[in-house]
């Protein structure tokens, strides 16, 4: 990038993103980062941070740096509120409503907020559902993170941090993966092509490849794009789940004790005991049906859902195994039995 | 892929030739490019700016399923992009949304609700649609001249927003034209330099700032905008239901004949003819005779059933009656034998014991046993006992140290005596083994045709229930429901029930019956007023009536009429059973020829239509003839009515007149049954000594005003001066002449005579007044010596209908529960609306750069 250099000439910039006030989790350059629990929760807070402050403050005064990762990162926004909207929604005004209607009304409530909690979990850990299975058959993680030292243009003539990080995934683009962040690290001792080795072996290559990467690239591309198919309709479907799984009767033993009061610990305890029973018999009455259903299809529907959403998981997972760009064996592309002429 | 133009360079403009795209500008000329230095740069765009409007709405939408649905057969082979892949994540939201739907939709009971999760759905997104667009992007555009969601269409057919990502805008879709039409419209005044890039950074500025609005508003924007969508669609999605389920209910007894032939009943009479026919010729065992019993019966209700036992017993003589022959005879002998034979005794010794055919023949002829239709087996049990127990003394004296002795007697025991309760002995067993019924031809081919009757008269009924059940069930969303519900609901249009109001009224009943009152008083003081409000009631009753004469006008011959059908089936099912000689199943299907019906099913059938609709009915009827009572008394100057007579002492007709107007706010069956129970003023006869002026005074007729009486004696003693005056007999029947014995007021009747319903409410206060207006109506029935109380605690209370108090306390409670939440939600959603459009006049604002100054 082309900086004034006169403006600038006598001031200290940073070309990193280490500021005086952040420089514990900074990065020189684009760095692949390990995915475990630590890692995907700091990242998750610091996305969800930045989308309820930085980020929307850069928009609303129209920030020249703004970009689409911004702009998807606070996606979580309208995720979030939406979902508390939604549970006012069905229970705020109860409290303005006589006896009997406020009773009424909060069973109704209290199993729609519970949907759209249910529906938000679900959502998350079933993707682990269709991620797991794909990692272990594969060797792939498409969930790879890595960090992105983003350079940007300075807002004014004070402004000297012109980096800034953002957290992005590797297989995040099937377009234009990260193949870059896959290579090891001579100076530290690893193979150039040592994860896509891993790969090549896991999925049969063979090992010792001259040039691994360039054999699993295709495979690599192909199971992102299966397993970003799987996961999409999966989840929605495990949400869906989620959902009729709140709107069970035997959550209405739970919403009469209810509570969140963690520093009376009884009641608190007790609170989880039967939530945990509620939530067994809610799972059962999902499968069986209610036992006032009047057709098959009241009756059995639940079944269905849960079929469904088993069903695609299993299927996508299938179908994401079922890798077709694999190369043709070396000993494959050429047939000894028969007469070849090389020219 | 596209060739780049530095390769195309490198390798002698080969490549450049392969290229054969027809999008690419035609005059397109790659040496003068080369010439003019400028050749490193891409492509000219083949990407265009994507013009949307209703009239490309359908093209567009059917352009992109197909575009999703080769999407997903891409990402199945594992060869989707970014784009493509974006998609099918939408796709698959809806799918997920799709399910909750379904999911919902089959849990709830009711068409309306069921409908509304779909409805729901359907909102929810078409919310996250309509937000930005209704807040953003058409405020946007009215103020700034552009469209911040303006999308384009890539080279590969990819559509996406323009404004996606602020870091690539591929401006060179708009050309100069549009781009300084559009800082025309932002004001930018055009003598800047670069005034394309400062439009351009002012634009991205603009969208940016929409962007993020968006992002930060849709949260809050799009559940409630979906909740108001669903609050708006439900009026219509209802009354389009009504419609929908009057029509089914009606199409059912239109095409009666039609419904009966899609039931198939051949299963059913094919499995009984197979039973009769497998046991014909044999006798009807127990077993069998609730085989056939049973088969009947399916789907008669108990009494029914109850009574086609008794014909069917008399048709098939029960199971406990067998035939005495000599077969039976020797078959007791075979038993005997085979009971014996268990002990260690030789066939002499064993023909010693049991007797032979000839004595047991003799004994049984003497006794003149042999005979049918045998139900009680003590003479022919003392005849075998007899018998046996002759003989084993016999054969005991001849052989008395027979080791078998013991046994003979505890065997003779075990022969008389059953080892279960409920079990026949051994030698009952023996003497059962005849039964007296035989299942013949005439009896087989008379049960095959109760059979059919019975199969056709249960598919006739099972028709009837639904038409009923559509009609008028207790449950939500029948048709009587929902004119309930939407007769209840203009109750307070029409009594122009104001925000304060429904809030107060719905606290309790009595808050709700106080201003009630005032309302109708009102009402019945002003003449245009009141005459708007009998021909807004009338209108309503006129439609409940007309939805509903169908089920209840007796004699209506209309080919939907329930009644007619209701009769005509039971009747002809009756009629048929009386032909087979089922004169009790007959009697309990359709009454008593020439009587009274009520004991019948077919009376159970019809009653709990009418009685579902008689509720409903008196319920509103009541309201009519309460603003009509209050009407004849805020008019006394137009007629006094016949109680309030110059007999009457002011203080009781002031007392009458406002118990009156309280009871029929507020009245129960069991305010009735007690005579109105109230405190009454002393004073109902005139002190000694009265000047004839005074007298007059005494007996003065009430002073009204506005609608309210004027009370000049009541409420002046307190309640320790008052008293019940039990034996004031007359006061409750002149209380009930008054609101329901007069004639009703001229205006009322003038707006309702030609009313479908009219002659009903006339018959509705009669009815009232002979079910509830005596004394004997109180009386259980039978507990009256010499009278016939028609009256019964249920008639009582159906007549009565719902306490107009109780009525507007439950509706101002819905009402006031809808407002709160629309208030709360409608409110917040309109602030959010407010404010997200006002923004606009904030955003985009720039320094713009000095003018470029002409040299003079």
């Amino acid at each position: 990038m082309i900086l004034p250099v006169g403006k600038y000439i006598d001031k200290k910039i940073s070309f990193n993103s280490k500021s005086e006030d952040e420089n514990k989790l900074a990065y020189d350059k684009d760095t692949l980062l390990k995915n475990n629990f630590v890692t995907r929760t700091r990242i998750g807070m610091n996305k969800l941070t930045k989308a309820f402050t930085e980020y929307p403050a850069k928009g609303l005064v129209g920030s020249k740096n703004s970009n689409f990762y911004e702009f998807l990162t606070m996606g979580t926004v309208p995720y979030l509120i939406g979902s508390a909207t939604l549970m006012a929604i069905f229970n705020s005004a109860n409290k303005y409503y006589g006896a009997f209607e406020k009773n009424k009304a909060a069973v109704l409530g209290n199993k729609m907020a519970l949907g759209v909690l249910f529906y938000g979990i679900l959502k998350s850990v079933s993707k682990s559902l269709t991620d797991i299975p794909v990692q272990l058959a594969t060797g792939i993680d498409t969930q790879l993170p890595y960090a992105k030292v983003n350079y940007e243009l300075p807002e004014g003539p004070d402004d000297y941090d012109i980096t800034s990080i953002e957290y992005h995934k590797v297989g995040e683009s099937v377009d234009f993966t990260r193949w870059d962040q896959l290579y090891g690290d001579p100076q530290k001792g690893e193979k150039v092509n040592f994860r896509y080795d891993k790969i090549a072996k896991k999925n049969g290559l063979g090992e010792n490849l001259n040039d691994s990467d360039q054999e699993v690239k295709p495979i690599y591309k192909e199971v992102l794009v299966k397993s970003n198919l799987a996961r999409s309709f999966s989840s929605y479907m495990w949400a869906a789940v989620g959902v009729a799984l709140a709107f069970q009767k035997p959550w209405e033993e739970y919403f009469r004790i209810a509570t969140l009061k963690f520093w009376k610990p009884k009641e608190f305890g007790h609170s989880l005991k039967v939530f945990g029973r509620s939530f067994v018999d809610s799972a059962k009455e999902l499968y069986k049906g209610p036992a006032d259903a009047l057709t098959h299809f009241e009756k059995h529907v639940g079944k269905y859902l849960i079929g469904a959403a088993a069903g695609i998981t299993v299927l996508g997972v299938l179908n994401t195994l079922h890798i077709t760009k694999k190369p043709p064996k070396h000993n494959e592309v050429l047939d000894k039995n028969k007469e070849s002429v090389v020219s | 892929m596209r060739t780049n133009l530095i390769q195309s360079y490198l390798t002698n403009n080969s490549a450049v030739q392969q290229y054969n795209s027809d999008k690419i500008v035609k005059d397109f000329d790659v040496n003068k490019e080369l010439a003019n230095r400028t050749f490193i740069k891409p492509l000219p765009s083949n990407g265009k700016l994507v013009k949307k409007n209703l009239f490309y709405a359908p093209a567009e939408l059917f352009k992109d399923m197909r575009y999703d649905m080769k999407a997903l057969g891409h990402s199945i082979k594992g060869e989707a992009n970014d784009h493509e892949l974006g998609r099918l994540n939408d796709l698959g939201m809806k799918l997920g949304g799709l399910g909750i739907a379904t999911y919902l939709y089959a849990r709830k009971a009711t068409p309306l609700t069921k409908i509304m999760e779909f409805v729901g759905l359907g909102s929810f997104f078409a919310a996250m649609d309509i937000w930005p667009k209704l807040a953003l992007q058409l405020p946007a555009y009215l103020v700034h001249g552009f469209d911040i969601r303006q999308q384009y269409e890539d080279n590969y057919g990819r559509k996406k927003p323009v404004f996606l990502d602020h870091q690539f805008i591929p401006w060179d879709l708009y050309s100069d034209e549009e781009i300084n039409k559009i800082g025309d419209r932002l004001r930018v005044p055009k003598d800047i330099p670069n005034r394309r890039e400062f439009i351009q950074e002012k634009m991205r500025k603009i969208a940016l700032q929409n962007n993020t609005m968006w992002m930060l508003t849709a949260g809050f924007a799009t559940p409630i905008m979906s909740a108001l969508i669903c609050n708006a669609l439900t009026a219509p999605i209802q009354k389009h239901q009504d419609g929908q389920i009057n029509r089914q209910a009606e199409g059912l007894l239109v095409h009666f004949n039609d419904e009966i032939a899609k039931y198939d009943i051949s299963e059913r009479t094919t499995a009984f003819s197979k039973l009769l026919d497998d046991n014909l010729g044999k006798p009807v065992s127990g077993e069998l005779f609730e085989q056939i019993h049973s088969n009947l019966s399916r789907g008669l209700d108990p009494v029914v059933a109850t009574s086609l036992r008794t014909d069917l017993e008399n048709m098939l003589p029960p199971a406990d009656s067998f035939n005495f022959t000599n077969e039976t005879l020797e078959n007791v002998r075979n038993v005997l034998k085979e009971h014996f034979s268990t002990l260690p005794l030789s066939d002499e010794e064993l023909s010693a014991i049991i007797p032979d055919n000839d004595s047991i023949r003799k004994a049984f002829t003497d006794r003149n046993l042999i005979k049918d239709g045998v139900d009680e087996f003590s003479d022919h049990s003392k005849i075998i006992q007899g018998l046996l127990k002759d003989k084993i003394a016999a054969f005991t004296s001849a052989n008395p140290d027979n080791p078998n002795i013991s046994g003979l007697n505890f065997r003779f025991r075990q022969l008389l005596h059953s080892n279960a309760h409920g079990v026949d002995s051994p030698l009952a067993k023996a003497f059962k083994t005849s039964p007296a019924a035989i299942l013949n031809e005439n009896v087989i081919s008379s049960l095959k045709g109760i059979s059919e009757t019975l199969s056709n008269f249960n598919v006739k009924v099972d028709i009837l229930d639904r038409y009923a059940y559509l009609k008028v069930a207790q449950a939500p969303e029948t048709i009587l429901a929902n004119s309930w519900n939407d007769i209840s609901e203009d109750l307070l249009k029409f009594f122009n029930f104001t925000d304060k109001e429904i809030a107060r009224s719905r606290i309790d009943r009595e808050a709700a019956g106080s201003i009630l009152r005032q309302k109708i008083e009102n009402i019945a003081a002003d003449d245009k007023t009141y005459g708007e409000f009998v021909d807004n009631l009338s209108r309503k009753l006129s439609a409940l009536f007309e939805k509903t004469s169908s089920l209840d006008v007796a004699g209506d011959d209309t080919v939907n009429s329930y009644t007619k059908t209701v009769t005509t089936a039971y009747d002809t099912a009756a009629d048929s059973l009386r032909k087979a000689n089922m004169h009790s199943a007959a009697n309990a299907l359709a009454g008593f020829p020439g009587q009274s019906v009520e004991a019948s099913a077919k009376h159970i059938q019809l009653s709990f239509v009418n009685d579902r609709i008689s509720g409903v009915k008196s319920s509103f009827y009541r309201l009519l003839n309460t603003v009509d009572m209050y009407r004849r008394i805020a008019k006394l100057n137009d007629r006094v009515p016949n109680v309030l007579d110059d007999k009457m002492p002011r203080v009781a007709k002031e007392e009458l007149v406002e118990m009156c107007k309280l009871l029929l706010l507020d009245g129960h069956t069991s305010d009735y049954a007690e005579k109105f129970y109230a405190l009454r003023s002393l004073d109902i006869n005139p002190p000694e000594n009265l000047s004839p002026e005074q007298l007059r005074e005494f007996y003065s007729q009430i002073e009204v005003k506005d609608g309210k009486v004027i009370n000049r004696h009541l409420g002046q003693r307190s309640a320790d001066e008052l008293a019940e005056l039990s034996n004031d007999s007359g006061f409750f029947k002149k209380a009930m002449e008054l609101m329901y014995g007069e004639e009703i007021h001229t205006d009322t009747n003038a707006r309702i005579k030609n009313s479908a319903f009219y002659q009903e409410f006339l018959r509705y206060r009669d009815d009232v007044l002979n079910h509830l207006g005596y004394d004997d109506c109180f009386a259980k029935p039978h507990h009256l010596a010499g009278h016939y109380v028609d009256s019964s605690s249920e008639k009582r209370f159906l007549k009565m209908g719902c306490a107009l108090d109780e009525m507007f306390n439950k509706l101002c409670k819905q009402k006031f529960n809808n407002r709160v939440w629309l208030k709360m939600f409608g409110g917040f959603g309109a602030g959010l609306l407010g404010v997200t459009v006002l923004s606009q006049f904030f955003m985009g604002k720039m320094k713009v750069p000095e003018s470029v100054k002409e040299n003079k």
